[in-house]
């Protein structure tokens, strides 16, 4: 049931966001051609307003993918649409299980979308020469591979996006249990979950800095010099703490939900 | 499967911000029957049927369906009908059928198709083009194309003109097996009156009265529906 589940919330999540995707990909495509071709005042003018719509739409698919989640976890669990989601013959955790892998797959597929979009539009070898040696800079200075850094990276901004999905789903779901009628709970919930959490990553990391120097230089250093070994620290414990965050989080979700709804 | 419980509801409590909306309710449907659940505006009605359908948590009590806590079990045999479009309506008629052969293992896409195009209901529409009476009917098709053990109808008359209803209640009529039942909430008592064989009265979150239709007009020589207004005059 969890797969019939999911094909209908894919479904949903691409009717609604195909037309950011396709357009991030056209005005990536637009700029590149403008950018490319001889150069006149107008050419160069569009080639701003391509440039500039493919940013939007670069920033619209990353807020409407988190936005698109939220609101379709709320339409579906609480909504008029809780009618018939509450009625199937499938269980709570499969329900809320959906909506969490349906997060997980469009926030990667977004993720994918805005790097071909910016690969379209800027990749040349001078380009992707001066990224390379960028991140060779920092990565020689970090003392480690390339590889790493990039994974590390994208694992820590993943995790983050992630976490405050999650929060968000834990603040609809305390929102309606605190009233079912208003958004506005959710919202605030929402919030105080996030903020619960981003003090929560912050109070461990610095719990584990009073029992390791490199990674309390960080508490106390007011310049941006970070030791490499700090940076490693500091990289694999806030992915932890993330995702044992995101873990409890979803624990609490399925309990709540699996006490039951008061769908109005 | 009749006579024995198909329904059992105990004790059932429901309290909204300390305020007590169901009191005590016991009832007890066996299968084979069509049931009205008659009462007042904010008498109870939907919020006991949204209990029985797991869209409200009971706050002290038990609901019981074919012997079995409410849950997945129970809801393959319930066919629910809320007194509100619930449909997402990006969806097609066409999408829903899908949707409900999906999820349902007895739900009769042909069936349903064939009440559809009686109601003159295109299956290529999109439910955000239909009006709100024309989703209502949509959703009772579905919901009547399933072989479930009990209907439970939440309004099905509500928002549908005088014309359509009699078609509505022939299509309840034939669309149930002799061993399901059918619990209908509704205000106009006088449509369906001629289909009922029990009623339930519900008032201030209390059952007042489950009786067999029949004996309730010969022993009160009135029918439902003057019964229910001597009843609930204000």
């Amino acid at each position: 049931m969890l797969i019939k589940l999911l094909k209908y919330d894919l479904k949903y999540m691409l009717k609604n966001m195909s037309a950011f995707y396709i357009l991030s990909v056209f005005f990536a495509i637009t700029t590149r051609i403008f950018f490319n071709i001889e150069q006149s005042v107008i050419v160069k003018i569009i080639g701003q307003i391509s440039l500039g719509c493919m940013i939007s739409m670069i920033v619209s698919v990353l807020i409407n993918t988190m936005m698109r989640s939220w609101v379709r976890f709320r339409s579906s669990l609480y909504k008029d649409e809780a009618y018939l989601t509450h009625t199937l013959p499938v269980t709570k955790n499969e329900l809320y299980n959906s909506k969490f892998i349906l997060t997980f797959i469009f926030f990667f597929v977004s993720f994918a979308v805005i790097l071909l979009s910016l690969f379209i539009a800027y990749y040349s070898k001078a380009a992707w020469q001066a990224i390379t040696d960028y991140i060779k800079v920092i990565t020689t200075g970090l003392n480690m591979s390339t590889f790493f850094f990039v994974l590390i990276a994208l694992i820590v901004i993943f995790l983050e996006v992630f976490n405050a999905i999650q929060c968000g789903f834990l603040g609809i779901i305390l929102g309606h249990k605190m009233n079912s009628g208003k958004v506005g709970f959710s919202v605030l919930f929402g919030f105080i979950v996030y903020l619960v959490a981003q003090t929560l990553v912050l109070g461990l990391v610095f719990i584990y800095a009073l029992f390791d120097n490199t990674v309390m230089g960080l508490f106390k250093t007011a310049t941006v010099n970070i030791d490499v070994n700090a940076f490693k620290v500091l990289a694999i414990l806030s992915s932890a703490l993330y995702i044992a965050i995101i873990t409890v989080m979803r624990i609490i979700c399925k309990k709540i939900l699996n006490r039951g709804v008061d769908i109005e | 499967m009749n006579n024995m419980e198909l329904l059992e509801i105990k004790n059932l409590r429901k309290t909204f911000d300390g305020k007590e909306i169901l009191k005590d309710i016991n009832l007890s449907i066996t299968g084979g029957k069509i049931i009205g659940l008659l009462g007042k505006n904010g008498a109870g009605k939907t919020t006991l049927i949204k209990l029985i359908n797991d869209l409200l948590t009971p706050t002290d009590g038990e609901i019981l369906i074919n012997g079995k806590k409410i849950g997945v079990q129970t809801k393959k045999v319930v066919s629910y009908l809320p007194e509100r479009t619930y449909l997402n309506k990006q969806m097609r008629v066409s999408e829903v059928i899908d949707y409900f052969s999906d999820f349902y293992d007895n739900f009769n896409a042909d069936k349903a198709k064939r009440i559809l195009e009686d109601l003159d209901l295109d299956t290529d529409s999109r439910l955000s083009k239909m009006s709100k009476g024309m989703q209502e009917k949509v959703q009772l098709v579905l919901v009547m194309s399933r072989s479930a053990d009990l209907y439970i109808l939440d309004e099905p008359l509500g928002g549908v003109d005088p014309a359509t209803r009699d078609y509505i209640l022939d299509t309840i009529l034939s669309n149930f097996n002799e061993n399901a039942s059918v619990i209908i909430s509704t205000h106009l008592i006088s449509d369906i009156e001629r289909i009922l064989d029990e009623v339930i009265f519900i008032d201030k979150g209390r059952i007042i009265l489950q009786s067999d239709a029949d004996k309730l007009r010969k022993s009160e020589n009135a029918s439902i529906d003057e019964i229910f207004r001597r009843m609930f005059r204000c």
